[in-house]
């Protein structure tokens, strides 16, 4: 298995997506890899006209250092284009990541069909492996890589 | 004679006032079609749905059938962008045979110019996918029927967003060429200079990315500088536009600085790549000022019917001329790698 160095998480500002943030933060911690928190710019949120909460770097970036990053282990990305692409690009050279992080539904997003979910897509279409982080975060999200547990 | 196949999309897939993709861009369209004052030299079609085997040249099954699913389920949201609901599957269904029947009617006349006034728009869907508001990528159904005909088609599309899904679907076809003048960076992401095309259809996908500010003398030039040796080349025998005129200066999606005169000259160089008379189709595609909608439609239409109509002046001055050398330096620099690589795959063989 290749070891993970580097790992992409998608933020659109939704709960699910501040809970998959937690949780790839977490593991960066534990396996000592970067983290990218990337955000996708869409036709709307350019205009000003998102319909959603709206993603900030500085939340972003806050919820992966309350997790136990360092700073200089967190980078903030935002990427034009919808948050399938954004991701999917994350994957090729020069991001080259090892591993995608997903909240299971995104900001105004279906669940449970193919379309209109990014996290379903995604493990559909990504070449690496994708981890989707379901409502709330996973039930053992605090075990995961916390710092003060020892192996 | 202008052909108007449609309008599609004035009283069907509505996600609101909200929603700059709205109902109301096609009332603005029409009322620019009506400010030319044509009378008799108009021809309305109505838009039928596009059969199933025309949509399957560039959608995959799968992807068809979960997008009436989905709508006929009552639909929502696919990205924070874009929506389909429960009369979208129609509406885009006849969105993307709109097209067709205009073709149709050109090929009957042999003679006149089309536009296809239909929402909702279809340059970002690709083979797999809606997104961008797109649903089904309308000018591409029309392109891929042409070359299923053994037709070359040129596909010119001055939309201020890079049509991604455009691009994916002919990537690798040699009997479409792509061009793209496009603002730079901006949604959806792609559309670099250095994406030329696969290894069937290289230097087929012409990617010209502009800054924001670019007026229209630079979107003029980069398209004579860039693109026409590549056109003149491929020797088209359709020219299908992705006429988006969300490049205005008024359009609250981007920021590039054209006026609707520009769209009349772009239109004018547009025709000057058609073989001939009879050859030529618009495909509403973006455009969100309501003002700048139908003034930019009028002109742009009564420049290639040579009707006089009130225009904004065109524009010039601004950036992007050192974008037009970048553009070309990067095709050139992508094709001499493919072909290096190619070389040496050769080689080895
Ligand atoms: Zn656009």
């Amino acid at each position: 298995m290749t070891p993970i160095k580097t790992i992409a998480v998608g933020f659109d500002g939704s709960m699910n997506s501040q809970a998959a943030v937690t949780w790839a933060s977490h593991l960066a911690s534990a396996l000592g890899a970067h983290l990218k928190v990337v955000h996708a710019v869409g036709l709307l949120e350019h205009a000003g006209q998102s319909r959603h909460t709206a993603a900030r770097s500085e939340d972003g970036r806050a919820l992966a250092l309350a997790a136990g990053l360092l700073s200089s282990q967190v980078e903030w990305l935002a990427v034009d284009g919808d948050p399938l692409s954004a991701l999917l690009r994350m994957t090729e050279a020069p991001h080259s990541v090892d591993l995608l992080v997903v909240g299971s539904r995104g900001a105004g997003q279906h669940s449970g069909t193919l379309l209109g979910s990014t996290s379903l897509e995604l493990v559909e279409h990504s070449g690496v492996a994708v981890a989707v982080i379901p409502q709330g975060g996973p039930r053992d999200d605090s075990e995961l890589g916390a710092p003060s547990r020892s192996e | 004679m202008l052909i108007v196949a449609g309008p599609v999309g004035a009283h069907s897939h509505d996600g609101g006032q909200n929603h700059p993709e709205q109902q109301g861009r096609i009332f603005s369209v029409m009322d620019g079609v009506r400010d030319l004052d044509l009378d008799d030299e108009i021809r309305y079609l109505t838009a039928h749905p596009a059969p199933l085997e025309d949509l399957s040249r560039v959608h995959a099954t799968k992807y068809l059938n979960e997008l009436e699913s989905f709508c006929r389920q009552g639909g929502g949201n696919l990205d924070p962008d874009t929506f389909a609901l429960s009369d979208s599957w129609d509406a885009a269904c006849r969105a993307a045979g709109a097209g067709l029947e205009a073709i149709a009617e050109l090929e009957r006349l042999g003679d006149g110019v089309a536009f296809v006034p239909v929402r909702p728009p279809g340059h970002h869907a690709g083979a797999e996918r809606g997104m961008g508001f797109c649903l089904l990528n309308n000018v591409a159904v029309s392109a891929a029927a042409l070359t299923a005909r053994g037709q070359r088609v040129l596909i010119v599309d001055w939309d201020v967003h890079h049509g991604n899904g455009t691009q994916a679907i002919f990537w690798d076809d040699p009997d479409v060429l792509y061009i793209s003048t496009h603002q730079w960076p901006l949604f959806p992401g792609t559309g670099r200079a250095d994406e030329i095309g696969g290894p069937n259809a290289i230097g087929l996908t012409v990617n010209i990315p502009l800054p924001p500010g670019t007026t229209g003398d630079i979107v003029r030039m980069a398209l004579e500088v860039v693109a026409q040796p590549t056109i003149d080349q491929f020797n088209p025998d359709w020219v299908l536009v992705s006429c988006g005129f969300d490049g205005h200066r008024d359009d609250p999606l981007g920021e590039l600085a054209l006026s609707s005169g520009d769209f009349a000259q772009l239109a004018q160089l547009a025709s000057s790549f058609a073989p001939r008379s009879g050859r030529l189709v618009l495909f509403l595609e973006g455009g969100y000022s309501a003002t700048a909608l139908r003034s930019s439609v009028a002109t742009t239409l009564g420049a290639l019917l040579e009707v006089p109509v009130e225009q904004e002046a065109t524009t010039f001055g601004g950036p992007g001329s050192e974008a037009i050398e970048a553009a070309r330096r990067g095709r050139v620099q992508a094709m001499d790698a493919l072909r290096m690589k190619s070389h040496l795959a050769g080689g080895q063989g």
